[in-house]
């Protein structure tokens, strides 16, 4: 018995200390769709280079990453939030991007002016109203949502969705603290019902009737429209794509990426600038787009056919970095306005 | 007792005790208190929360635990044994699982209001509102969280026994002032532990929560940490959570001391009241719990399987299924095993250190799951630093160990309940009759409680089954579990992508429980 245990033991040490060769790549991920792991598996029949993947909150990942220090075996980190990445960039958890890594052909705005992270992908948060109830010229920005015509009316998810976060910081950077409060209390008031449930429970109340406007990600909408349900693919019918702030006045849609950054103290750093200089790669920037409804940071790589029906939109040139740096202020807004 | 068992004995609350020690210290800067006053909206809000998400869940789980329990062991009645098996299958559905299934069921285009728009369109448009909120989840998680009252109840009713209820009935009373003035005032302590289980479960929940957007002090937890950024306030609120708790727990301790109740030995009510059943209203208590925790759930995730049948990737499901009951057996067979020896220590020697572990085997429990993997990592680190330089984040070594504070007080019941009903003599005689301690261990503890400890295995196994927090945070690189590919699904809201996962988990569960029932029965 004594020798059973020792030997389980033993091999539970082991087993994660087995990663010595030299051909890997460690990933800390938020990132867990299935297109990540098409990536990465035709990354590794490229390069011969093996990925490792840890994949959970980006957080979490963050606090790992702070608690591990100089032990940590991680090489890159993934998040789908500007916001996160400024974040682990600000607790000195991510290096310098290298200057091998191509990044010519990504759409400018996209790129960290501190030059701690990448691009990978981008949505848009956008707005979705009833074909029934809403004309498309009512609508207008964010800020208009605001507005008393819209009482009773407007349903979104709750404070505590980072999604919601990122913009929230988006409207402090852009229209100051007290712009932002007032904005939201006035969200607050118009709502149809509490924040609450995900993006996709936003456009089924609006099927339903629950309410006519809602804030969602642009990627919900493509997986309502694609779903084996026809209950779901007739929720996703029923409403219509809007991208707020698109006058010549206004700033652009609000957008947020998937991003990755190198970690501080990434021991295949090379393996990882090889990896990232992939995902950039027009032909991982198509394979992205094709498996999922998201956009290509890559200049000439065109949205997927369901997404390309939306249109073409102007994005809010806003440096991202502000989405984590106002994070703070946004969940101030959110608890003393009551945006639960 | 020899040096060597006093040492695995520190060892093991050691164990216990050095990550919550290093979550504390390292962030001794924190100074809870204030964050609390600077935002008391917050708190005041989401303490309301917690206490009314507790209220309803605690209601319902004692509705549809006791009563059914009640009628279970008095009655006979066909099915008698399906239905006091499927009474305890809600415990086979994570609640993050039960969350995200009613959630879908209850919604627009779920498979309820669905029906009642193609068949009964007069009444659908009073259904159609809101399911998301509090009141709902209580309930939901009511459903799923009951058997624990269920099982406590049965197992306090079989130990009655019939000289009390018989004497009740000599003196006049009908089966209602029975229950009410007698079995019910008796079984009183085991229905409290139980519903001390529960108040556990709803206080370490997240994703449910999460989903339905009820702000809990879990959430809050969570919300500080990791939006707010402030982890001393965080911690000082894991604290505040824990010290509550350890207050709840030992008054559930004190009162349960202060009640001993005698119960007559080998007198079981279930063989000796035996009456027919008259009434339609103890079938329907029996049949809405199981309805509601178990098969409509389990009809949504098997509609949902066979819809998607196609696009499962089968030797994926297959690997996932291997990692998780690899995982969780060789895990709860450690738990079990450090169990049988601390037990078998407290029970012979009585020392203050097996005391000591006794009550610190339940900290673990009293955590919210990733704020103990948190910790761990921490602590690991930590080592890391100052002692050798192994770094034990990321391997199945720091999980297990996660797996080992937190699951501890799940095996530990059932076997010290076994060892608590063996005569002292046995061990004497044992002894006097010159059986070392090993012998002792082999001879007689392993023989008389094997089935403690494969009930007290098979526990374990099932929540380590539906374990999602500390797993997702601390598992090695390429490792995934069932629950955490249910989990990842989940939260980009494909729940009926996740079906298949969820499906095995609950058949494997539903399985163990099956055994447990089998053996606990003979």
């Amino acid at each position: 018995m004594k020798n059973t245990i020792l030997y389980i033991t033993i091999i539970c040490l082991l087993s994660g200390c087995n990663n010595k060769q030299s051909d890997i790549v460690n990933l800390y991920t938020q990132r867990h769709y299935k297109v990540d792991e098409i990536q990465y598996k035709n990354f590794e029949k490229l390069t011969g280079i093996k990925v490792n993947v840890v994949k959970s909150n980006a957080d979490e990942l963050i606090e790992r990453l702070r608690n591990e220090g100089e032990n940590s075996k991680a090489d890159i980190f993934i998040s789908v939030d500007a916001g996160k990445l400024q974040k682990a960039a600000s607790m000195g958890l991510l290096q310098n991007i290298s200057d091998d890594i191509q990044t010519g052909n990504i759409i400018n705005t996209l790129l960290d002016v501190n030059d701690f992270w990448l691009p990978l992908t981008y949505r848009a948060r956008i707005l979705v109203y009833s074909n029934d109830r809403v004309d498309v010229s009512e609508l207008d920005s964010y800020e208009s949502l605001s507005d008393e015509k819209w009482k009773n009316r407007i349903l979104v998810r709750s404070s505590s969705n980072a999604y919601n976060q990122a913009l929230m910081a988006s409207m402090i950077a852009n229209n100051g603290y007290e712009g932002a409060k007032k904005w939201s209390k006035g969200i607050v008031e118009n709502l149809a019902r509490s924040p609450k449930g995900n993006d996709r429970d936003q456009v089924k109340a609006i099927y339903s009737g629950l309410g006519d406007v809602a804030i969602v990600n642009s990627y919900y909408i493509g997986l309502l429209l694609s779903s084996e349900k026809e209950e779901e693919r007739k929720a996703g019918e029923a409403v219509s794509v809007f991208f707020p702030n698109q006058a010549e006045n206004q700033r652009g849609t609000h957008i947020n990426i998937s991003g990755m950054g190198i970690a501080k103290n990434a021991p295949n750093l090379e393996n990882a600038i090889t990896l990232m200089n992939y995902l950039l790669s027009e032909e991982a920037q198509n394979t992205y787009v094709k498996n999922s409804y998201e956009y290509s940071v890559n200049k000439s790589v065109k949205p997927s056919e369901i997404v390309q029906k939306w249109g073409d939109f102007r994005i809010d040139s806003l440096d991202l970095n502000n989405l984590g740096v106002y994070r703070e202020d946004a969940i101030e807004v959110f608890e003393t306005t009551g945006w639960k | 007792m020899k040096i060597g068992g006093k040492l695995v004995l520190g060892l093991a609350i050691l164990l216990i005790v050095l990550p919550i020690l290093s979550l504390i210290l390292y962030n001794l800067e924190v100074n809870p208190i204030s964050t609390i006053l600077n935002k008391p909206n917050v708190f005041i809000d989401s303490g309301y929360n917690t206490f009314y998400l507790l209220i309803i869940t605690v209601f319902i789980s004692i509705i549809f635990g006791l009563f059914p329990a009640w009628f279970v062991s008095l009655y006979s009645f066909k099915f008698k044994y399906l239905v006091d098996f499927l009474l305890y299958l809600p415990l086979a559905i994570p609640t993050y699982i039960m969350a995200f299934s009613y959630g879908e069921i209850l919604s627009y285009t779920g498979p309820f209001q669905l029906f009642l728009r193609n068949y009964i369109p007069a009444l659908s448009p009073f259904f159609n509102m809101d399911y998301l909120t509090i009141e709902v989840l209580g309930c939901v998680l009511g459903f799923s969280l009951f058997p624990y009252v269920y099982a406590a109840s049965r197992i306090s009713f079989t130990l009655i026994g019939q000289s009390y209820i018989h004497l009740s009935k000599m003196l006049g009373l009908n089966t209602l002032s029975t229950f009410f003035k007698v079995v019910l005032p008796l079984s009183t302590p085991a229905i409290l532990s139980a519903v001390f289980l529960v108040c556990m479960e709803v206080l370490n929940e997240y994703g449910a929560t999460k989903y339905f957007g009820v702000n809990t002090f879990t959430t809050e937890i969570f919300k500080t940490w990791y939006s707010l950024n402030d982890i001393g306030a965080a911690v000082g609120l894991s604290v505040v959570l824990l010290i509550t708790v350890m207050t709840l727990y030992i008054f559930e301790h004190m009162y349960n001391a202060k009640t001993k109740i005698n119960y007559k030995e080998n007198t079981q009510l279930d063989f000796t009241f035996k009456k027919k059943i008259t009434s339609t209203k103890p079938i329907l208590f029996c049949i809405i719990p199981i309805l509601f925790g178990f098969v409509f759930p389990f009809i949504f995730i098997v509609n949902n399987v066979i819809e998607n049948i196609l696009i499962f990737n089968f030797i994926d499901t297959l690997i996932l299924a291997f990692n998780s009951i690899s995982l969780s057996l060789l895990a709860s067979l450690l738990i079990v095993l450090v169990l049988f020896y601390v037990l078998f220590v407290d029970k012979e020697y009585k020392t203050r250190a097996s005391k000591t572990l006794n009550i610190f085997s339940s900290i673990g429990y009293a955590l919210p799951g990733a704020v103990l993997a948190l910790s761990l990592i921490i602590m690991s680190s930590q080592i890391k630093n100052n002692v050798i330089s192994v770094s034990l984040t990321g391997t199945y070594f720091l999980l297990i160990h996660a797996y080992f504070i937190r699951f501890m007080a799940v095996g530990k019941s059932p076997i010290k309940s076994s060892f608590d009903k063996m005569p002292d003599n046995l061990s004497e005689s044992a002894k006097n009759l010159g059986l070392g301690n090993l012998g002792l261990a082999k001879k007689l503890y392993l023989p008389l409680n094997k089935f403690a400890l494969l009930t007290a295995f098979l526990l374990c196994f099932v929540d380590l089954m539906k374990e999602l927090p500390m797993t997702l945070i601390l598992r090695p690189f390429n490792f995934d579990t069932l629950a955490t590919k249910t989990y990842e699904f989940a939260v980009e809201e494909m729940v009926d992508l996740s079906s298949i996962y969820s499906l095995i988990i609950i058949l494997v569960c539903s399985a163990s429980l099956f055994i447990v029932k089998k053996i606990n029965h003979n």
